[in-house]
């Protein structure tokens, strides 16, 4: 302990319900959504509203997943998002090593300047990469939205392994070549499995950003390769205000990554405060 | 090292030239025609139309009100969370969530939220007395505070981020540091301004760039709320360029205002990265 933690209980009471109070109020939005989703669409749109629904229904849920698109969506991000999160690991593992293991001045500023192009804006980037895929007969593709977000993801895990790849003890490795190991096998044999909960993060970080992104998708899909947060957004035009069905698609959509995050969290904090800390 | 230079040569620098070279020309994607060589007329236009500079001033504007608001809100939490120490583990955990959640679901989220006459915010300021009417506040289509309340999503999605990161740091400071200083009679707001914040330095300075990068470009939070409106009070600069360039269908002005944002974002971001942080140096 730090010498930060309040001993005195009366304060500790008082820090307890502010704390309370800030995490109510910032669970609430979810909650609400959450609710909303089960609610019949007349008491969606009802004046005044209503918090929780006087009758339950799922009725929202079969709308949503039966509204053509839907289902193919959830299918496209999940491959989107896979394709991205190995291209993204495969092109780092080996960068982020030769960055901490030939500390290079060339290696500085090649990680300097993948952290710069992590703050180009998206559409940026985004409009010349609808002719670029384009010509290679690559539009409207999970394939092509994949590498497009990589290079969102690619920057930070490249920075996060090479900050986890700098904590394995050179020793450790050198023994191993000592021994006839390659600087390949070394990376293969010893760094990797030593830093599994480093590329563990790398690999959550690089799947949400494919997960949770829409302007590369809003630029370069239309039809085949729409992820479900478009989907979500086109509720609104296609259906006027059709709160509960556009609840229900997005609670469905949260829910993956909810699940990731209570069964990983040690590993997404780990890589939110290096992530931060470090770069 | 190679394959990724070279990835993000082909997916990043490449465009990114193209698109700089896109900004000297004057063409139109849709109607077809030649690509006409105008020079940095493209750039004049953007510099002296009226659009182009509000925008700027509103993205300023939406970045500070994002930053300085998260900024507050996340060490707050962060405090409370090292005040209580391991016990509030679970309340850590709660304050993950918002990370995982689409910025789109979240915006939409709080439009519905935030909506003229259903919206629950406004019933429950309504029902606590604070307003009059349960349509007192016409949060997304008052301008005058529309540029606000797009910001909602944006600074309820990250505070948390802030506050995680902060904790992270005070987990750093070291505890006879603060134990001589409470020795020696510091109270709690001379502890926090004297010793704490500076102490956290480091990791504030990284974590308001990274915010503040994040926010300067924000897109989808506003797209769905507003779509830039009304009158064009939320009209960002990343909206401003996003519909120069596709519901305009001029890329060539699109290109030179999104030069000039780029360009700024990274000088802004260089100068912080070398002054604030130094890179590197800790390894």
């Amino acid at each position: 302990m730090n010498g930060l933690e309040s001993r005195r209980g009366s304060t500790r009471a008082i820090l307890w319900t502010a704390l309370t109070v800030l995490v109510v109020l910032y669970a609430f939005p979810f909650v609400y959504m959450l609710f909303t989703s089960f609610k019949t669409p007349i008491e969606t749109n009802a004046i005044p509203p209503t918090i929780l629904p006087s009758t339950w229904t799922i009725q929202n849920y079969i709308t949503a997943l039966t509204t053509q698109g839907v289902p193919q969506s959830f299918v496209n991000s999940i491959q989107t998002a896979v394709i991205s999160t190995v291209v993204s690991l495969v092109l780092a593992v080996p960068a982020a090593y030769a960055v901490t293991r030939y500390r290079t001045r060339l290696g500085r500023v090649f990680i300097l300047l993948a952290l710069v192009m992590r703050m180009v804006p998206a559409i940026v980037v985004g409009a010349p990469l609808i002719a670029f895929f384009h010509s290679l007969g690559l539009s409207d593709t999970s394939f092509a939205l994949a590498l497009a977000q990589t290079t969102i993801s690619l920057p930070l895990s490249i920075w996060l392994l090479a900050s986890f790849f700098e904590a394995v003890p050179d020793e450790l490795e050198e023994s191993a070549r000592v021994d006839g190991c390659s600087r390949l096998g070394s990376l293969w044999r010893i760094v990797i499995p030593i830093t599994r909960g480093g590329l563990a993060v790398a690999a959550i970080f690089a799947f949400l950003a494919s997960w949770n992104d829409f302007i590369f998708a809003l630029l370069l899909t239309s039809v085949r390769a729409v992820t479900t947060p478009l989907q979500i957004a086109n509720f609104q035009s296609q259906f006027g205000l059709d709160w509960g069905t556009m609840t229900s698609l997005a609670v469905l959509y949260s829910v993956p990554v909810i699940v990731l995050a209570i069964v990983l969290q040690r590993h997404i904090v780990a890589g939110l405060t290096l992530g931060a800390v470090k770069g | 090292m190679l394959p990724a230079a070279l990835f993000l040569a082909a997916f990043v620098a490449w465009p990114l030239l193209q698109f700089v070279v896109n900004s000297f020309f004057r063409y139109n994607p849709i109607a077809g025609g030649p690509h006409t060589f105008v020079g940095f007329d493209n750039y004049v236009r953007a510099l002296t139309s009226a659009g182009f500079s509000n925008s700027v001033v509103r993205t300023i504007a939406y970045t500070a009100i994002v930053v300085t608001l998260e900024f507050v809100l996340g060490l707050t939490v962060a405090l409370l969370f090292s005040g209580l120490g391991d016990r509030s583990r679970f309340f850590r955990t709660v304050f993950l969530y918002p990370l995982m959640i689409a910025p789109i679901v979240a915006g939409l989220l709080w439009r519905f939220l935030l909506i003229d006459n259903s919206g629950i915010v406004n019933q429950l300021l309504f029902d606590a007395h604070l307003t009059s009417s349960p349509n007192q506040i016409q949060w997304l289509s008052d301008p005058n505070i529309a540029l606000f309340s797009v910001a909602l999503p944006d600074i309820w999605l990250t505070t948390s981020f802030i506050s995680l990161v902060l904790f992270a740091g005070l987990q750093n400071v070291p505890g006879e540091i603060i134990e001589a200083a409470r020795i020696d009679g510091a109270r709690y707001p001379t502890l926090l301004f004297r010793i704490i914040l500076p102490l956290l330095r480091p990791v504030i300075a990284v974590a308001l760039i990274v915010r503040g990068v994040d926010a300067a470009r924000a897109f989808d939070v506003i797209v769905v709320q507003t779509n830039g409106g009304p009158q064009n009070s939320t009209n960002v600069l990343s909206l401003l360029v996003y519909n120069t360039q596709i519901a305009n269908g001029n890329p060539g002005l699109a290109s030179a205002m999104g030069t000039i944002y780029l360009f700024a974002l990274m000088v802004i971001a260089v100068i912080a990265v070398l002054t604030i942080w130094r890179p590197g140096s800790d390894n």
